[in-house]
């Protein structure tokens, strides 16, 4: 499994952090990953809304994943309403550890850091050094 | 496994073919206005629109609702009743007993079919230009999933969209969207002379297609 980027979208539907980690996808502009985040965002609503037997008691969530040719995505939603959005390559084996990883990098890196506001994009360097190395670690 | 829906799209965007088999949810029928004929399958046509049943969920003849069987009774004091078909008065039922629903009030009202279809298409055409932006080809996505359910699609040369709705566990399933573009689909709608291709006030449902349909359907090992 290699892994393409992540982007990190606030409970509000704003992109706050996002990263490329290869090459395969071609770079975006960061207004392009802006919009992108946004429309992610809607769809999810929107998925959730389609769901067509849900089971009583069990909350209906949205897009979990989504498969194109030769690669895919994974939304991780937080309980606070974080998503992360991880695109990597198909198979994907061991993807749910490593979004609990970037999530627990994001609670060390982000989360406590006095300095951050939370849903203002993340300009934490320890996040970005944490993250560049999980990433090469699974890239590798 | 479980198959939930199929949806076909013309190349106008709409919906031209509906059907269902497990759907605990049902789609409700659409307000009179928004109903294109030839999509899905409605009751008796001699239903007058104002009634609140037409507008309850008519698609499935999967009951969702056990308990509703015992109000048929109240539901015939209804002059128009006599002309429901049976598929609806159950659900009918489940609203005019209000207050007395229980088990299934938890579960929230499908939406009308006309929104729900929207939205399906909304939904594969923003994800699809997502994924075409991303990997900068020009590739359409073949699933996304969430925990309840997977949506798989297939897409033919002439911009008919296959819209399949499973559960989430299942592995790609658009070789059957496939199969039933290269058998029922070619053989009771494209060579169907009496089926009005490309129209747009008419959907390409008749008897053969939809029998044929549901026969791959339930012929499949993963349904149920």
């Amino acid at each position: 499994m290699t892994i393409h980027g992540l982007w990190v979208i606030s409970k509000a539907g704003g992109l706050v952090f996002s990263r490329s980690y290869s090459d395969v996808l071609p770079p975006q502009p960061v207004n392009t990953i802006l919009t992108l985040a946004g429309i992610l965002h809607g769809i999810h609503a929107i998925t959730a809304k389609l769901t067509p037997a849900p089971i009583p008691g069990v909350p209906i969530s949205g897009l979990e994943s989504f498969e194109a040719e030769g690669w895919g995505g994974k939304v991780f939603l937080t309980p606070t309403g974080t998503k992360f959005v991880v695109l990597h390559s198909l198979p994907q084996a061991g993807l749910d550890d490593l979004l609990r990883r970037i999530y627990e990098i994001y609670s060390d890196a982000v989360m406590k850091n006095p300095f951050h506001t939370p849903e203002m994009p993340i300009n934490s360097s320890l996040f970005e050094t944490k993250l560049q190395t999980l990433m090469s670690s699974v890239n590798a | 496994m479980t198959i939930y829906s199929l949806y076909i799209f013309d190349r106008h965007c709409d919906c031209v073919y509906y059907q269902d088999w497990h759907r605990t949810r049902p789609t409700r029928a659409p307000p009179p206005g928004n109903y294109k004929p030839g999509v899905h399958r409605i009751p008796n046509t001699t239903v007058h629109p104002e009634q609140n049943a037409v507008r309850e969920s008519i698609f499935s003849k999967y009951n969702s609702n056990p308990q509703g069987q015992g109000q048929v009774e109240r539901d015939n004091q209804n002059q128009n009743q006599n002309n429901r078909s049976s598929l609806i008065s159950n659900t009918s039922n489940e609203r005019e007993r209000g207050p007395n629903r229980t088990t299934n009030t938890s579960l929230p009202k499908g939406l009308p079919f006309d929104e729900e279809s929207k939205l399906v298409y909304g939904v594969i055409l923003s994800l699809r230009n997502m994924v075409k932006k991303l990997s900068g080809r020009d590739e359409a996505f073949t699933s996304y999933s969430t925990s309840s359910y997977k949506l798989h699609l297939f897409d033919t040369p002439t911009n008919y969209r296959f819209v399949l709705l499973s559960d989430p566990s299942s592995d790609s399933l658009r070789f059957i969207l496939r199969q039933l573009y290269v058998g029922p689909f070619l053989e009771y709608v494209v060579r169907n002379p009496l089926v009005k291709v490309d129209s747009r006030t008419e959907g390409i449902d008749n008897d053969q297609f939809r029998t044929a349909v549901d026969k791959h359907m339930k012929g499949l090992s993963m349904f149920n």
